[in-house]
């Protein structure tokens, strides 16, 4: 009975380091959130328009790609290292793919925020989706190749241990949290290699010059081969940490072992065959591939219902075991003072708002009714924005005394920033959803228009800006509060009488697993399989319609000539007299 | 206290959306509802909320349930 560090401190420093790599970024992100909040809502303006993409960018990448995998790579460590109660097989290893990931995101963010700077002949505004025609600086694209390769050094580490620790037990189950981030690392592998191709073969050759054209299109359904899983990679660590942490919270057990298994291994197989879903609306790829992806993608409903079965649940078994009584009456049992659990717990409530709106987006035809909108927007800021980010919240308020042996700072002050994001995101996801509905777009620095009004069914698009400025400014001050906190809590005292580092066995444990679950090899196989059909046929189409690198177009922004900035400057003046 | 403080700010924090969209709903039934009359609601929703929290419990707990 004692607290990770004590079992782990070297793991614990790693754990430290990329909580504390996650934490900046979410700060630096807030920070932009915040600023586009007010921006876009014209209430305060502080930067040009012309800027606005270069903060977009900014507060894309560092949210979606550095404050999240940064953080899950720590969960993930901890969560093997636990599991399998066994360190990392060499710590030198584990340091050199967390250094790989810091200055993969260093390079990243060097041309992001070097657009911020005219003098400097660097951008790379072209938002965390990064396909052509935009077009970044070389830089980011090389420092996203090696956050990219850090990330599957970190799971080739997780595979090490779990390869030496089942040497010495052969005959025994994966255990649940190593299994797992298995299946989520494979998911991811299979993922990564769709922006691998479209980095390394495209877009950096494109950029340095070395390729005139690239096929956008080709581009686009590349970044959307990766970007629906990534979704998955973000939310299967709050996965985890609902499945192990929140039912121990709660006070109880997993509802079941062989029901979490099954989820991640319908995560694995259905992550990816999914992503022409975002891309309803482009023309060069037919119907029939689209109608594909959507059946695939409302499969994939199913191990989402099953997590929000299991997890409540087994939160409704902890509340009995607290004592709890009634139909409803159980609720009150549980234990709403820790921010821990309570963020957790609403941080689910709100993943299932997010599924609701999400199966619109998924729908082919209702898409057209929002594509593109600020409804987009509403939507994944309830998914990852909340059940991700809040549930990495939370979840730090327990695993950072974990990992530095120091008790948290303050917990009435973490109980009530996890209530406020909650409280923030209503207002600001709600007010998107319904000014996404009347037409509003998203990516805009003005969605205010001369000689045209957006009609609101309810109220006014004024109240809606305000509402959705009022919603940021509270998540801003709840992200602040947590920083806060993480900040006080690491200059803490250490203490004795930290809870100690165990996740229960679930009530229905790992024996009641078919064997055929953790054949891991199969899954990958049938995912492999899938994946070909799902994206072989649109790939070669695309292909043979535009080639590898045509039709081309320009790239944007074009490369800044004095005439140009001239007739910029010139054009901007005439702008303004007018 | 009925509940905890802790349940007590989760609840407060749940009737938000509640009270917000009440007035979309309504809108749907040709009732508008303005600005000031939610703002009002809210308060009123948190103040009988409070209340209601901080009433002691009941001396003999239900059987029911
Ligand atoms: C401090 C709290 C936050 C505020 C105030 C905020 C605000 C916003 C707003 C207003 C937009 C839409 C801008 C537009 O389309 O013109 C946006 C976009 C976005 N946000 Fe947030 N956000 C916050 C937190 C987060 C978090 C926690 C995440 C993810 C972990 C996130 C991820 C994103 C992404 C990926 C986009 C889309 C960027 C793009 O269109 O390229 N945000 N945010
Ligand atoms: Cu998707």
């Amino acid at each position: 009975m004692s607290a990770y560090i004590d079992d782990f401190p070297e793991e614990a420093a790693v754990i430290r380091a990329a909580f504390w790599s996650s934490f900046v970024a979410l700060a630096i992100g807030a920070f932009f959130g915040l600023i586009q909040t007010l921006h876009r809502t014209d209430i305060v303006r502080i930067f040009d328009s012309t800027d606005y993409y270069t903060i977009l960018t900014a507060h894309g990448v560092f949210m979606v790609i550095t404050f999240t995998i940064f953080f899950l790579v720590g969960v993930f460590t901890w969560a093997v290292t636990t599991s399998l109660d066994r360190g990392v097989e060499s710590l030198r290893f584990t340091w050199s793919w967390y250094l790989l990931m810091s200055l993969g995101t260093v390079f990243t963010a060097i041309p992001i925020l070097a657009g911020f700077v005219d003098s400097i002949d660097m951008s790379a505004d072209v938002l965390f989706t990064f396909y052509a025609p935009l077009q970044a600086h070389p830089l980011f694209y090389i420092g996203l190749t090696m956050f990219v390769i850090g990330t599957w050094l970190a799971g080739a580490d997780w595979f090490r241990s779990w390869w030496a620790w089942k040497s010495e037990n052969p005959s025994e189950r994966i255990p649940l949290p190593t299994f797992m981030v298995l299946t989520t690392m494979i998911m991811w592998y299979i993922a990564t290699l769709g922006i691998a191709v479209s980095i390394l073969a495209f877009l950096l050759p494109w950029s340095l010059g070395l390729v005139e054209t690239v096929n956008p299109l080709l581009t686009r359904t590349l970044f959307w081969y990766f970007g629906h899983p990534v979704v998955y990679f973000w939310l299967m660590p709050a996965y985890l940490m609902w499945y192990t942490l929140l039912p121990k919270f709660a006070g109880g057990r997993l509802f079941s072992d062989p029901l979490a298994r099954v989820v991640f291994v319908l995560f694995l197989l259905l992550s990816t065959p999914v992503g022409i879903h975002h891309q309803y609306l482009d023309p060069g790829i037919s119907e029939g591939f689209k109608f594909i992806a959507m059946t695939n993608t409302m499969f994939l409903l199913l191990p989402s219902l099953l997590t929000a079965f299991t997890v409540v649940a087994s939160i409704e078994h902890g509340a009995r075991q607290r004592g709890g009584e009634g139909y409803f009456a159980w609720l009150g049992a549980l234990p709403w003072r820790e921010p821990a659990f309570t963020g957790m717990a609403l941080a689910g409530l709100m993943f299932a708002a997010g599924g609701f709106s999400g199966m619109i987006n998924a729908g082919m035809n209702i898409n057209y009714l929002i594509h593109n909108t600020l409804w987009v927007p509403g939507h994944f800021h309830l998914t990852v924005g909340t059940a991700v980010a809040l549930t990495f919240m939370a979840g730090a308020y327990w695993l950072m005394p974990q990992v530095t042996g120091k008790p948290l700072a303050s917990k009435p002050i973490a109980l009530f920033q996890t209530v406020l994001w909650f409280v923030g995101m209503t207002f600001m996801s709600n007010a998107m959803h319904r000014a996404g509905l009347l037409g509003i777009p998203r990516r805009t620095a003005e969605p205010q228009y001369e000689g045209f009004e957006f009609q609101a069914a309810v109220g006014s698009v004024a109240e809606l800006d305000a509402q959705v400025a009022i919603g940021g400014t509270l998540l801003f001050v709840s992200a602040v509060l947590f920083l806060w906190n993480m900040l006080i809590t690491s200059f803490n005292r250490p203490t004795e009488t930290l809870p100690s580092n165990v996740i229960p066995e679930p009530l229905s444990g790992s024996d009641d697993s078919p064997a055929v679950l953790d054949n891991l090899k199969l899954w990958t196989l049938i995912a492999i399989v899938l994946v070909v059909l799902a994206y072989s046929l649109p790939l070669a189409s695309i292909v043979d319609r535009g080639g590898l690198f045509g039709p081309g177009g320009d790239a944007f922004p074009v490369r800044l000539s004095p005439t140009l900035v001239a007739q910029l400057l010139v054009d901007t003046v005439q702008e303004g007299l007018r | 206290m009925r509940i905890s403080r802790g349940a007590l700010l989760v609840l407060i924090a749940m009737s938000v959306p509640i009270v917000i969209e009440l007035r979309t709903v309504a809108s749907f039934v040709g009732i508008e509802v303005p600005l000031s009359v939610t703002l009002a609601l809210s308060l009123l929703v948190v103040v009988a909320l409070v209340f209601w929290a901080t009433l002691p419990p009941k001396q003999e707990p239900e059987s029911t349930g």
